[in-house]
């Protein structure tokens, strides 16, 4: 269902806003306009967007030969298999990546991506209204680690469609998440948080 | 009928914003959605009409507490499924708040709504920002392992086009565009979490998703939008031609969370938990949002869209 693509590929998200927001499209065969991102990385930005991107591309692939090794969960399944399947491939992931630390994902140079990148969105005439969209029954929570299970307790911050646009691209099953005003990278599947970075919201 | 019981009838034709004024930019291709409602208690309810053959379902939002509140509106919808029988249930997420164990799916879910799951009463799902990604898995929840899709209602030509707005990817929004413009459907209907309209004190109109999703919704000849988060029932005054519902009121309730003095409203009821059924036979759409105790606390006609001729 999800197509991939190249992060920052903005020809994808050109379509997008094409179709949704430009007072251009008069017809049904009007080609999709290419849309020049807002922001513009420098090169060192787009090595580390890339390189984030592989490791994610990496973890993906593990992912999905640890969960060859379980039952297949059925499309329609009940809620024990689902939690049977979802712990399991917790516990898989967690022991693969046993030494795992804060980092892995969000480099230095990423996370000063990212927080420019947030910046850059919140920082313009709506950014009050967005960061009230993700701050939206988001209370935070004191302590969270690596492959640490994300809190049942807690709902998921809803992601503004703005922010998901302008952070680099995951692989299926890999979501961002805020809880407070961390960023975490979870996998949605095993339901773990594989890594975050602090304080990114301005 | 009398005097104290004559119905108030408020036909609203939005035409002001379709297709000029703010959203002048956006082409359209079909007239308005019209309301005609009777709100309680000002006027006595307009009924379903419960037609044989035609489209009958209800809508449940913001319901998976475990808690008393939920269980007595539960209750009350079987009762109501017993003089109206609907196929469908159509949740606007938040449908299970809290831990979802096995047991929890049970207590949350399966032991409130028994009568009508052996009814064979069928949940299509959509997700809220309290749910976990993995109930697209649950079979109950009839998502087949997707975070969004559409399906298409046995009869009537009614299409549902259900969206996971916590997490709007740009794929997920090229997705719905695609389904849109390819769906012939007569009524195409809209459902997700957060509210593009809304009244709420806690939580209100979303903008920024309705920056994204609007344009479609009108391009494309949506005519009803039903959504939850907020936790109250509330009928939005038709936006751009489209008939907005928030029906968050299934099992958690902000009372009095409604502002009185927005604009928007066109019925709001949030004293109480609430669920809205509906019937869709031809163009029609009539409707009646029921409280906990049985009370008829909204109820009306819309009248879908319909093709202008105009290009997209």
């Amino acid at each position: 269902m999800r197509s991939r693509a190249i992060g920052f590929d903005i020809v994808r998200l050109a379509a997008l806003g094409a179709l949704a927001l430009s007072p251009a499209h008069a017809g049904d065969a009007a080609p999709p306009q290419v849309r020049q991102s807002p922001i513009a990385l420098s090169a060192s930005e787009h090595q580390a967007a890339e390189e984030f991107e592989a490791r994610v591309r990496e973890y993906r692939a593990l992912q999905t030969k640890l969960e060859a090794t379980l039952p297949k969960l059925p499309s329609r399944a009940t809620p024990q298999q689902v939690d049977d399947n979802q712990r399991a491939l917790g516990v898989l992931i967690s022991a693969a990546r046993a030494d795992a630390k804060r980092g892995a994902f969000f480099t230095p140079d990423l996370q000063a991506l990212v927080k420019r990148v947030l910046a850059a969105v919140l920082g313009g005439s709506d950014g009050k209204t967005i960061k009230a969209s993700i701050m939206d029954e988001n209370p935070g929570v004191p302590d969270l680690g690596v492959n640490d299970r994300y809190p049942d307790a807690i709902p998921l911050s809803t992601m503004p469609p703005q922010v998901l646009k302008a952070l680099p691209k995951l692989e299926e099953d890999l979501e961002y998440r805020f809880i407070g005003e961390r960023l975490v990278l979870m996998d949605a599947r095993a339901h773990i948080i594989l890594d975050f970075t602090d304080d990114v919201l301005p | 009928m009398t005097g104290s019981t004559r119905r108030l009838i408020v036909t609203t034709l939005v035409v002001a914003a379709i297709g000029f004024g703010c959203r002048g930019s956006i082409p359209v291709t079909a007239g308005p959605a019209t309301v005609q409602a009777s709100q309680s208690p000002a006027g006595a309810p307009i009924p379903l009409p419960n037609k044989k053959g035609s489209l009958k379902f209800t809508v449940l939002g913001d319901f998976g507490t475990g808690g008393r509140g939920q269980y007595e509106l539960a209750a009350e919808l079987a009762r109501f499924h017993e003089g109206f029988k609907f196929d469908d249930v159509v949740t606007v997420g938040d449908n299970l708040y809290g831990a979802e164990r096995p047991q929890d799916f049970k207590r949350k879910f399966e032991d409130p709504y028994k009568p009508l799951l052996d009814a064979g009463v069928k949940f299509h799902a959509s997700l809220g920002n309290h749910d976990a990604r993995e109930q697209r898995y649950y079979k109950l929840f009839n998502m087949d392992g997707k975070l969004y899709y559409s399906f298409k209602a046995p009869n009537e030509g009614v299409r549902f086009f259900v969206l996971d707005t916590t997490y709007p990817v740009p794929e997920q929004i090229a997705w719905l565009e695609q389904e849109l413009s390819g769906s012939s459907d007569a009524w195409k209907i809209a459902v997700f979490h957060h509210p593009l309209y809304s009244s709420g004190g806690r939580h209100g109109s979303d903008l920024k998703l309705r920056e994204t999703l609007e344009p479609l919704l009108i391009r494309y000849d949506v005519s009803v939008v039903f959504t939850g988060h907020d936790h109250f029932y509330e009928r939005i005054k038709p936006q751009h031609g489209i008939v907005h519902f928030i029906v968050g009121s299934g099992g958690q309730l902000a009372a009095g969370d409604i502002d009185k003095r927005s604009a928007l409203t066109a019925r709001g009821f949030d004293t109480d938990q609430a669920f809205l059924a509906v019937e869709i036979s031809g163009d029609t759409m009539y409707f009646n949002a029921i409280s906990r105790e049985g009370r008829v606390v909204d109820s009306g006609i819309v009248e879908r869209r319909k093709p202008t001729g105009n290009p997209r």
